[in-house]
């Protein structure tokens, strides 16, 4: 059986939490260019990068940005597939219902098929 | 081959861009060629015209803008994150009234959507991270 | 079949991510501080993917790990490294 969508061009891998380090954000501004020169993106958040889509994000005290608004945004750039390792979900002890966005929870089994049907893998 | 490098780290903090210039470099050796090393994240201080390491220390600028020079490598960096950390090439520093440049060529400053093309056009995209 | 590279030791749980990620036929190739993980001791912690696993000469060497290197870690020079790249349909680092 195939799946019914091609395999995206890019899948960017977020493992960092945000405000801690520019990681993520320079991360999703990959994604984001990726989707606006109209190449199809994945995003798998792995581990700490889980937390990225928590509910209830702020601005930082002096002002930093942080991410939350940038993923607020992620559907205007098609970027609707969104993958979060299941179990960095399980090592925080986060739901589903907890996250900001629907996403699809993937098994440590599915990870090597991602890597593999992708043809460009960033890691951030 | 075609490759493109991604280097995320700056010089003389973790071992990446020593790692990246030697991959680099073993890939002119074999034959391959090399589209672009793209400089990311704290990747873009190795464009810092101003690194004055010790003389018994290699210069990894140098030996970047060397590289980029005699094997008709481009060097591109990324002008997002290159402008937020003070790099900035004698174009920008007039735009932003600055005083000096940071930046010269063979680095030119280039968006990031150079490296979503560098990454799908070329056969191997090799990230070196700190 | 892809190569993965970590550059991070292997008391980091980053190995973890790279050991969930990789692929039954995937390499691990283990450069800067991850070449730690081709001493002896540590070679439970690469279990799942014994005999895939190899170190860049440069880095055991520059450390003085080379002699100390287990013998199931395959031990490969920059051009080594380049070549696993060409094999590998493509690359992700871990750091």
């Amino acid at each position: 059986m195939q799946d019914e969508t091609p395999p995206a061009d890019l899948l960017v891998i977020l493992r960092h939490a945000p405000h801690g380090s520019s990681w993520l954000k320079e991360g999703l501004d990959v994604a984001l260019v990726a989707a606006a020169f109209d190449r199809r993106v994945t995003l798998l958040f792995m581990g700490e990068g889980i937390t990225a889509l928590l509910e209830g994000q702020q601005a930082g005290p002096l002002g930093q940005k942080g991410t939350a608004a940038t993923l607020a945004m992620l559907e205007m750039y098609d970027i609707d597939s969104l993958l979060v390792e299941e179990r960095g979900m399980d090592e925080l002890g986060l739901t589903s219902e907890q996250l900001m966005l629907p996403v699809r929870r993937v098994a440590d089994a599915e990870i090597p098929g991602l890597l593999a049907d992708h043809a460009l893998v960033l890691n951030f | 081959m075609r490759y493109a490098i991604l280097l995320l780290d700056a010089p003389y903090t973790s071992q990446a861009a020593h790692s990246a210039l030697r991959f680099t470099r073993a890939l002119l050796a074999g034959g391959h060629v090399v589209d672009g090393v793209f400089f990311y994240h704290d990747g873009v201080h190795n464009a810092a015209r101003l690194a004055a390491p010790p003389q018994d220390e290699p210069h990894l600028v140098d030996a970047w803008a060397e590289l980029g020079r005699e094997h008709a490598v481009p060097l591109q960096v990324c002008i997002a994150a290159a402008l937020r950390r003070g790099l900035l090439d004698e174009k920008e520093a007039a735009r932003h009234g600055k005083q000096g440049f940071s930046v010269e060529p063979p680095f030119e400053l280039t968006g990031l959507g150079q490296l979503v093309d560098l990454g799908l056009r070329c056969d191997r995209l090799i990230t070196f991270g700190p | 079949m892809l190569l993965h590279t970590l550059n991070r030791s292997p008391r980091s749980p980053v190995l973890d991510q790279v050991l969930a990620a990789m692929g039954p036929e995937d390499r691990l190739l283990l450069i800067e501080d991850a070449v730690i993980g081709a001493l002896p001791a540590h070679q439970g912690r690469f279990e799942s993917v014994t005999g895939r696993v190899y170190a860049l000469h440069e880095d055991l060497a520059s450390r003085g790990l080379l002699a100390l290197c287990d013998e199931a870690v395959r031990v490969v020079d920059i051009a080594g490294f380049v070549a696993l790249t060409e094999e590998c349909e493509r690359t992700v680092s871990w750091y």
